[in-house]
């Protein structure tokens, strides 16, 4: 009795996942060439190709840790974590995480937040462009409820923040880059990842910013950002960095 | 759309088709590389101005047997309603269980179940498209011994029941024969009149357990039996829009134009032929 469609489908799956299924092998006709070779072409392709668009989201991971380190690792994550549906530009959400984890890159600790910048790089990348808030925006409301203003940031805007000078191991392994170190001990980053018209990109924010950036994400008025942000730097200046925040795009329009 | 040649739009080559525009008979783009708003589908869309274009989906998966993923279904709408395609196209496999991806066109068995799950899911396509949509021969690697029809026999009854288009795929049908050891002129039975595009790209051949294997890569140049069957195909069926597929070791446009070209050659010789013939 030959396997219904839905059972032929599901040892397909466990093949797939890396289960010898005799079943499944009895389906399929074998020659000069045998089943289990023909289906091999299969669970060869699957593993590749998805390999292959880790790759293409996660550049700067692999430009550090070379293409051959990489893809043993990104055949690892696809053996545990396949993606949910078919745009490719959306796999890879859990990638971050599972690099902290990954025995074999115990010593480059820096190496998930590597992928959590090239992943919030992609996702910027990929988001609609829409509306920012502007300066202009602002002028029609009050003095006195601007304090009390609960911004969005825009689409794509996420704030990183690392132990690591990640932005200097990103800029170090870019194609063309000058051949140089990175003092890992030099003192960690906070960026901000913004969606541009043309592209995805980053910039720099001080410790106070990422702070006060992070608790507007978090839906906190301005006024209790500025005051978190106070705290992390008594001399933070709201006026220059808000203009500053402004300029880049970061905030969403006003609904 | 005419029936000249075209070539696949892949993500390295679209600054320099946006600002050359190069002279080709459509551009087509693969419907999951376009889903999320990058900048990428701000160019295509201005692209779409001055190009015809086919919408060519990877991840519908029409043979999964739990029906189609409602949630995709939705993306690739919005996005065919977005730059009305002159064609669209699927293929004759499956990609989706059990809420996971695989990102592969995985084979069929050629059975009358398959055949109601495929004519469903073709279906359900075609009328959240309101269009319709073109199935395409996929490579084979394998085939399963329940079949009860052929390829060519199984697409002509889905073209029946469902209305829908064929995309013949020219290497599809040399890789499919190869590997499991078929004539490729059985797919000359197909019902031309469905046919609205040809495929032609390039495969490589591997080793499997000592014996080659064709595999469908789509990373050279289109190799000569696909070119000698294409002009078999076109004799039987006539002159279609013909794409150049190119996915992995992506070359430079031009290569891809020379492609197109020398498609372009192959279909008005095998007119003459044709017409001499006659």
């Amino acid at each position: 009795m030959p396997l219904a469609l839905r059972d032929l489908q599901s040892a397909f799956v466990a093949h797939l996942a890396g289960t010898d299924r005799i079943d499944l092998a009895g389906e399929v006709l074998g020659d000069t060439i045998p089943a289990a070779a023909r289906l091999r072409v299969y669970r060869h392709h699957v593993r590749e190709s998805l390999s292959t668009a880790l790759a293409t989201t996660f550049p700067t991971v692999q430009a550090v840790v070379g293409a051959d380190f990489f893809r043993q690792m990104a055949r690892d994550f696809v053996g545990q974590s396949l993606p949910e549906q078919p745009v490719l530009a959306e796999y890879g959400a859990s990638f971050a995480a599972f690099v902290d984890g990954y025995e074999a890159a115990r010593r480059l600790p820096y190496l998930g937040d590597v992928a959590r910048l090239d992943w919030a790089l992609n996702h910027a990348f990929h988001v609609p462009t829409s509306g920012r808030l502007a300066v202009a925006d602002l002028a029609a409301i009050a003095a006195d409820q601007l304090t009390a203003l609960r911004l969005v940031l825009a689409p794509g805007s996420t704030v990183i923040s690392s132990c690591y000078p990640l932005d200097r191991i990103w800029a170090i392994s870019q194609p063309g880059a000058a051949t140089e170190t990175v003092d890992l001990d030099g003192g960690g980053a906070h960026l901000l990842v913004l969606r541009r018209p043309d592209d995805a990109a980053f910039v720099d924010l001080s410790a106070a910013e990422a702070t006060f950036l992070g608790c507007v994400a978090g839906q906190a008025s301005l006024e209790e950002a500025v005051t978190a942000a106070a705290t992390i730097d008594p001399a933070f200046d709201l006026a220059t960095s808000f203009a500053r925040l402004l300029a880049l795009g970061t905030f969403a329009a006003l609904q | 759309m005419q029936a000249v040649a075209g070539i696949g739009l892949r993500a390295p080559h679209l600054a320099e088709v946006a600002r050359d525009r190069p002279e080709t008979g459509f551009l087509e783009i693969h419907a999951e590389n376009y889903l999320a708003g990058s900048p990428a589908l701000q160019t295509v869309e201005r692209l779409r101005q001055d190009y015809e274009f086919s919408i060519h989906a990877v991840g519908l998966s029409l043979g999964s047997s739990d029906g189609l993923d409602e949630a995709h279904l939705a993306r690739v709408v919005q996005l065919v309603k977005r730059l009305e395609p002159t064609l669209v196209s699927e293929h004759l496999s499956w990609s989706v269980f059990g809420g996971r991806y695989f990102n592969d066109l995985l084979p069929l068995p050629y059975t009358d179940e398959a055949l109601a799950v495929v004519v469903r899911n073709m279906q359900r396509l075609q009328d959240a498209l309101g269009r319709q949509v073109a199935i395409e021969n996929p490579s084979c690697y394998l085939g399963f011994a329940q079949s009860t029809l052929n390829e060519p026999a199984f697409l002509a009854e889905l073209v029946r029941r469902s209305g829908c288009g064929l995309l013949l795929d020219v290497n599809n049908i040399v890789v499919t024969a190869h590997n499991l050891r078929l004539d490729p002129r059985q797919w000359l039975n197909l019902p031309g009149e469905a046919i609205s595009e040809y495929h032609l790209a390039g495969h490589a051949v591997n080793d499997a357990d000592g014996q080659p294997i064709l595999i469908d890569d789509h990373g050279s140049r289109v190799g000569e039996g696909v070119w000698a069957l294409f002009g078999e195909v076109v004799q039987r069926f006539g002159a279609r829009p013909t794409l150049i597929e190119w996915d992995t070791d992506l070359p430079a446009l031009d290569v891809l134009l020379d492609e197109a070209a020398r498609a372009d050659t192959t279909v008005s010789m095998a007119g003459r032929h044709a017409a001499c013939a006659a």
